[in-house]
């Protein structure tokens, strides 16, 4: 079992206070969504709103997903948000970030690697972080849009930013991310683009997910449920034939530094229904 | 020869950033630090149309452009030989 901790940012809206903690003992969850179930369970008496990445968004490519928690009245719900949104989180350094309490006036969440500013909603969120570096989660009309375009299934977003009083949240990640072995990175990184072929999505020309070259016309509106192993990494669903793959799994992680065993991987699932049996 | 990397067909870009990430991964850089390619979402485009910008720096040229011509899925790009 690998021992790299998860590096958490959370906010709490209420008393507009945030910090970073750093989590040893949630590796057995991977990330994405297993993290994020793990963190709702942590944090469950105070309503959190969680957006969880996994180990490899911003790394490879149709890696593209974030995994949103949040409780809907009593049950859990795990959806996937395409865009930008992962690979900001992830080069801000952050694994998670858990968003808590309510605000009391309507509030952006201006957040820049491991720091947060509690901006007015006078404020164009556009003009926030750093241009190129950035994601915007915004109201758009009656629906919540990152980037101007991509949005959650069943409107989850929209009831969570209207419940915790926020108006908008800008992502900026200034980070970089060392990697021993740098040759056999981006050896491993070619191999899985040319994959692309194997992905159960026609190539198109919308908007596209930060590192997907596809232009799918389904990431727009996201994911929800689905493979477990995926939705940790946080892969893109329509690349299962890829990240399905233990031997291709294995490979990522190994080449990013992970120590994961093959039992660790297979105990997932159970590990995850454990997880939101105790939730739910 | 100098190879000089043009934004031929901007309307063709989907935000995808492989371009940027790619010219990063040349840096043996992962992430959007120090980037010599940044793509933004046009926010001035007419409303219900999704539109990117791209702005180059002119370090770019110092590396493989056709590597980052070729990975873009839309041909945005064209590479010029200069003299």
């Amino acid at each position: 079992m690998e021992t790299r901790p998860r590096k958490i940012l959370s906010i709490d809206l209420t008393k507009k206070e945030y910090e970073v903690k750093s989590f040893e003992d949630l590796n057995s969850y991977i990330g994405g969504v297993g993290l994020g179930f793990k963190l709702m369970e942590m944090y469950y008496d105070k309503n959190p709103l969680i957006f969880a990445v996994g180990p490899l968004n911003g790394l490879f490519p149709f890696a593209s997903k974030t995994a949103v928690v949040i409780n809907n009245d009593g049950v859990i719900e795990d959806i996937y948000l395409g865009g930008s949104i992962s690979l900001r989180i992830r080069y801000a350094g952050l694994d998670a970030i858990v968003i808590h309490g309510v605000s009391r006036e309507k509030a952006i969440l201006d957040i820049t690697n491991a720091g947060v500013s509690f901006k007015d909603p006078s404020e164009d969120p556009e003009t926030l972080g750093l241009p190129g570096k950035r994601s915007v989660i915004k109201v758009d009309g009656s629906k919540i849009l990152l980037g101007g375009y991509f949005t959650t299934p069943e409107h989850y977003l929209e009831k969570e930013f209207t419940d915790k009083n926020i108006s908008g949240i800008v992502v900026t990640g200034t980070e970089l991310i060392n990697i021993r072995d740098f040759d056999k990175y981006e050896d491993l990184y070619k191999k899985i683009l040319n994959r692309k072929d194997e992905l159960s999505v026609l190539e198109g020309t919308y908007p596209s997910c930060s590192n997907c070259p596809m232009g799918c016309g389904k990431s727009k509106t996201g994911e929800m449920g689905g493979n477990v192993l995926l939705h940790s990494l946080v892969a893109c669903q329509y690349a299962d034939r890829i990240y399905t793959d233990v031997g291709v799994v294995f490979s990522c992680l190994n080449v990013l530094g992970y120590n994961y065993t093959h039992e660790d991987i297979e105990s997932l699932p159970k590990l995850i229904e454990q997880t939101l049996r105790r939730i739910s | 020869m100098p190879k000089i990397l043009k934004i031929s067909f901007p309307e063709k870009c989907v935000g995808c950033e492989m371009c940027a990430i790619e010219a990063q991964r040349q840096l043996r850089k992962i992430g959007l630090d120090g980037a010599l390619i940044r793509v933004f979402r046009n926010t001035n485009s007419k409303l219900g149309n999704i539109e990117y910008a791209l702005e180059i720096d002119p370090r770019i040229s110092s590396l493989n452009v056709d590597k980052i011509q070729k990975i873009c899925p839309k041909g945005v790009f064209e590479v010029e030989e200069t003299d």
